[in-house]
């Protein structure tokens, strides 16, 4: 899942995102960027076509196509489509929900392609989120700073979660650049400029807080330890008290996305398109670079 | 002839073996022969004596005695065949004696073997089995029950003994299996019996834990605010509250528990007291003073530790010097209701107390009143006064009760507590207005009669339902009006601008750039001027119609709602008081008091709605803001504000103006240093009409504020004619001045997007600036 795939020829502009939704033959690819809409493909028409990939784009069509609605500013002026940097499911509940870049996150009914909830509140534009489907809720992280927890129910904000309260920020950006649940969903890592706080969600606190040389920029649970990349060629393993497990070099210079197999391979993608697989003793498997299709 | 029987028995004595017939002749023979010899010999003898008497001669002799000779020979023979044979018989004898012998013996052995037999046998059945004593189980039950390991096997020969054997066998199992299993249950028994013991042993010490836990925890429940133990004595004293009180106590408690609000009972006062009070009700009902009741009330009331405390704390207080102090018409039942009221709104966890209202109960005049815990200002600043119109608890709410007091007319003004007509409602005792509406409305037109119909039977409605909710909402929302209000006050005061903290509105936004010059109170001589005779009503109304041609509109809702004033409780004699009601407003433009009455109005239709509660609003914030036409043309600009202030200073006994009840006025001058002359504008119509469409619900204790800071937004953009300055702002909401109507809709500025953080940048003309969308 690297974060600046290019494409899929449908998006104008960048695409910031893409997530699976549901299982099995009707598993969707689901996609958005920078246009501000999201999109689903019908993964399998992916995997079935004899199109050489490159061409693909252009002959798969998205069964899905969602977009961000605009602000109306005074005398029916309309604001620019804000951009989706980040979504997440809900494939219980049918939803999708997108972080937005009008400081909304919104949620989508899959079925009939309709905002059902919009989550206002944050002060400037979101960069991720994440849903934490067993409480129903889900979680953004945004360039004012903050992280808030949100009742998807009720389109209510719980919980601010402001990573550096306490702490003094020396100068440099501080948005909330990356959020990641455990599997249990009860353990939070959040990414904000060069920090990474680790809070644990029941008791809504922070149980450590860990600073890197450079911001960290993606950030993934595996089991109870926490992989981090950030803009430096380094995949950082923590545990969740803040100890640092290992650091491995990689490829990319600076590392926009992190992923992990189950097999325990992680892939670690940046910037110049690279993407470097790395296996789980910490050898490199392999290394390749994207192309502009 | 002798030689041959010699012979003859030599040849028998040699054959030892010869057959028995044989010997017997052969004995015979030589027995025989013995006979014969000796009578040969005895002949021989004979003839030799015959001869030697004979004398005969000698030769002759010789012959004889050789013959005689013979015969001695044959008569050895016959004697040795004689003894052999005696021999041999004897040793015959000797052999067959030896198998007798042991025949004998043999005899001899069976014998005792067979003795011995016999006694065993004798003993053998002389055996006494205890099986006869043993109750076996029947043969039937046996052949059923038996399992075939025993029934299987053989034991003896003897089919009968057998089977007893099995039988018994089976008994043995049996008995064994029931020994094992009584064993068990006997352990089991066991087992039960000291778990008995042990719980019996708890139960027996849990009274005394229970007791030391209720003790420990009295500190907890006191920590964490819940009052168990509180609560039952709270119970217990409820009970002996009067009944009005009761009532409200009740009613109270529901609604908290049903509702979560966020409040608290209590009730206080001496326990003693109460209870002499039950008392002497009682023996003043039943008409006999019984002894022996009052012992039991006594003994009924609960041993509690703190009531000695509480008699230590005031000792020398009797209740008949309580009733010395407030003089028989004013006696108070001893128990008072005391009611918290906390912030609604959860901001934290533990909600700040806004309020604490004190009910309590008059004897003689049957009422309930109340009054601020821990507050002893004047009716001036008592919030309670005017919750609803036309309710300052200066009358008694009954007319029995006006006619026990007599010449009072009024209720004693000292008092804190007053006896609010709504205090009567929630206490359950209702009670008729002074006039009936029919009567009060006569002067208005049947249009008006028709909807006071209405009026009445929403009314009742609403008497029924939410009454208790609506009266803390009321209550809370009026203190935390209070609150910001003199919070605001206090700001201006000090000349400084009020914070406004909702960010929807652009004033908030504004930085102003002129200065509060002076914030002062204004006399009481301009509410002389408001509230006219209600003579005047009309020409006033219609003059200022007239003059503001705009507002005619707004006045007719005026109207609609100054009538359905009446919905509210104390039942507001329509006629007379709309015309001041309409003529305050019209004159002070108290807009937001009518729109505010308007709400009422629209929620008290579905009476069960929840929120209305909601869009009840206080009459203390109501503000009239003005601006002065003809100030000054020259010289430092300046716009007088007048902020009348409805909220609580004096009290007009001849009028029913209930809504300027302890109204105050301030007089707001803003001052920027400008050379050039300025235009004065009057804004007064377009601040009043358009700031309550424009402010979210939740602003509406701070309608001060934002008045103000519209004011100096205003007046910024009236003293320089340059273009809004709020292009810094991020968010850019437009307001349209000339209209001073926002103009619905907001854009963001950012000059960032997505989340490489791209930067934007647009121009316009020639100028670059960063972010969108200029």
């Amino acid at each position: 899942m690297v974060l600046t795939i290019r494409g899929r020829n449908r998006h104008d502009g960048p695409a910031y995102d893409i997530k699976f939704y549901g299982h099995g033959e009707d598993t969707l690819l689901l996609s958005c960027g920078d246009d501000g809409r999201i999109r689903g493909w019908r993964w399998k028409e992916f995997t079935n076509s004899d199109v050489p990939i490159p061409l693909q784009g252009n002959q798969v069509k998205p069964v899905l196509d969602l977009a961000n609605p605009q602000h109306k500013g005074p005398w029916g002026a309309l604001s620019p489509i804000p951009e989706n940097n980040s979504i997440d499911v809900n494939m219980k509940g049918g939803s999708i929900f997108s972080a937005s870049g009008d400081s909304c996150a919104y949620c989508w009914d899959v079925e009939t392609g309709k905002i059902k909830t919009v989550f206002k509140g944050h002060s400037d534009y979101l960069h991720c989120i994440v849903a934490r489907n067993t409480a129903n809720q889900v979680i953004t992280g945004s360039e004012d700073g903050t992280a808030r927890i949100w009742d998807c129910k009720s389109g209510k904000c719980i919980q601010v979660i402001d990573p550096a309260e306490n702490t003094k920020l020396k100068g440099f950006f501080s948005c909330v650049s990356c959020i990641a649940l455990d599997g249990s969903e009860s353990w939070l890592a959040c990414g904000r400029g060069r920090s990474l706080s680790i809070w644990n969600l029941p008791a809504s606190e922070c149980v450590s807080r860990i600073s890197t040389r450079a911001s960290v920029q993606d950030v993934l649970f595996e089991d109870n330890q926490i992989l981090a990349v950030g803009a430096e060629p380094l995949l950082s393993r923590f545990a969740i008290n803040g100890a640092v497990l290992s650091q491995i070099q990689c490829a990319p210079l600076s590392a926009f996305s992190v992923s992990i197999h189950p097999s325990g391979v992680t892939a670690v993608g940046g910037y110049g398109g690279l993407v470097d697989a790395i296996s789980e003793f910490g050898s490199h498997l392999c290394t390749f670079r994207c192309k502009c299709v | 002839m002798e030689d041959g029987e010699i012979d003859e028995g030599a040849m028998v004595v040699d054959d030892e073996d010869a057959q028995s017939a044989v010997q017997l002749k052969i004995e015979r023979s030589a027995h025989e022969m013995l006979q014969e010899s000796k009578a040969s010999v005895e002949d021989t003898v004979a003839k030799i004596l015959s001869i030697k008497k004979e004398g005969q001669p000698k030769s002759l002799v010789r012959e004889l005695v050789t013959q005689m000779f013979l015969h001695f020979i044959t008569l050895r023979q016959a004697n040795r065949s004689i003894l052999l044979e005696e021999d041999r018989v004897k040793a015959e004898t000797e052999r067959a004696k030896a198998p007798v012998d042991f025949t004998t013996l043999q005899l001899h052995n069976l014998m005792y073997e067979k003795n011995h037999y016999v006694k065993a046998i004798k003993a053998c059945k002389d055996f006494r089995s205890k099986y006869p004593d043993i109750e076996l189980v029947s043969e039937e039950e046996f052949f059923r029950d038996a399992p075939e390991d025993i029934k299987g096997k053989t034991l003896s020969k003897d089919s009968r003994h057998d089977l007893m054997l099995k039988r018994l066998h089976f008994e043995l199992f049996q008995r064994k299996e029931l020994c094992k299993l009584h064993e068990k249950l006997e352990l089991q028994k066991k087992k039960l019996l000291d778990a008995i013991a042990n719980r019996k042993k708890f139960l027996s010490s849990l009274p005394s834990h229970l007791k030391s836990l209720k003790k420990a925890s009295l500190p907890v429940q006191n920590q964490l605010g819940v009052l168990h133990t509180k609560k039952l004595k709270q119970h217990h004293l409820a009970e002996l509250l009067p009944p009005p009180l009761y009532v409200i106590y009740s009613e109270f408690l529901a609604q908290k528990e049903a509702f979560c609000e966020n409040m608290d009972l209590e009730i206080v006062g001496s326990l003693k007291d109460a209870q002499a009070f039950a008392r002497q009700q009682a023996n003043k009902d039943t008409g006999i003073s019984t002894n022996v009741e009052s012992s039991r009330l006594e003994d009924d009331a609960p041993d509690e530790e703190d009531d000695g405390q509480r008699r230590r704390k005031r000792p020398k207080r009797v209740p008949s010097k309580e009733n010395l102090d407030q003089e028989g018409l004013y006696q108070v039942h001893p128990l008072k209701t005391i009611l918290h009221i906390y912030d609604d709104e959860v901001s934290d966890l533990k909600s700040a107390k806004l309020i604490t209202l004190k009910f309590e109960y008059l004897l003689k005049l049957n009422a309930v009143c109340v009054g601020i815990e821990g507050s002893h200002d004047g009716s001036e600043n008592n919030i309670l006064c005017n919750l609803f119109p036309d309710d300052a608890g200066i009358e008694l709410p009954h007319q029995a009760a006006k006619l026990a007091v007599g010449d009072a007319l009024t209720f004693d003004e000292k008092r804190t507590s007053r006896p609010y007509k709504w205090a009567q409602h929630l206490a359950g005792i209702d009670f008729l207005p002074e006039m009936s509406p029919l009567l009060t409305s006569h002067g208005a037109p049947s249009g008006e009669t028709a909807k006071s119909d209405a009026v009445i039977s929403g009314l009742s409605l609403y008497r029924q339902q939410n009454r208790i909710q609506t009266v803390v909402q009321r209550i809370r929302s009026r203190k935390k009006a209070q609150l910001a209000l003199v919070a605001q006050l206090d700001l201006l005061m000090k000349l400084r601008w009020p914070a406004v903290t909702c960010e929807s509105v652009p004033w908030a936004l504004h930085n102003p750039v002129c200065n509060l010059h002076g914030w002062s109170t204004v006399g009481h001589q301009s509410i002389q001027a408001l509230s006219l005779p209600v003579v005047e009503t009309e020409q006033v109304r219609e003059s200022i119609d007239a003059d503001m041609n705009g507002r005619s509109g707004t006045s007719k809702e005026e109207l609609e709602s100054a009538r359905e004033d009446g919905e509210l409780p104390s039942l507001v004699p329509s006629a007379s008081v709309t015309g001041d009601v309409k003529l305050n407003r019209l004159k002070g433009s108290n807009h937001e008091h009518s729109r505010q009455l308007t709400l009422i109005s629209k929620s008290l239709v579905p009476p069960i709605s929840k929120t209305k509660s909601q869009s009840f609003k206080k009459p203390d914030d109501d503000l009239d803001l003005m601006l002065d036409t003809d100030s000054d043309q020259d010289g430092p600009a300046y716009i007088e504000l007048e902020s009348e202030n409805t909220a609580t200073q004096y009290y007009e006994m001849g009028e029913k103006s209930w809504v300027n009840y302890g109204a105050k006025e301030f007089c707001l001058v803003l001052t920027r240093n400008m050379d050039t002359d300025q235009r004065i504008w009057k804004l007064e119509a377009k601040v009043n009409l358009h700031i309550l469409k424009m402010l979210p619900v939740d602003q509406e204790n701070y309608i001060l504020s934002h008045q103000v800071c519209y004011l100096a937004m205003l007046f910024d953009y009236f003293v320089d004619e340059s273009s809004p300055s709020s292009e810094k702002r991020r968010g850019i909401s437009v307001v349209d001045v000339g209209l001073s109507k926002p103009v619905s809709g907001r854009l963001l500025a950012r000059s960032f997007r997505g989340r490489d953080r791209r930067k934007m940048i647009s121009w316009k003309d020639t100028e670059c600036n960063s972010g969108y969308p200029y």
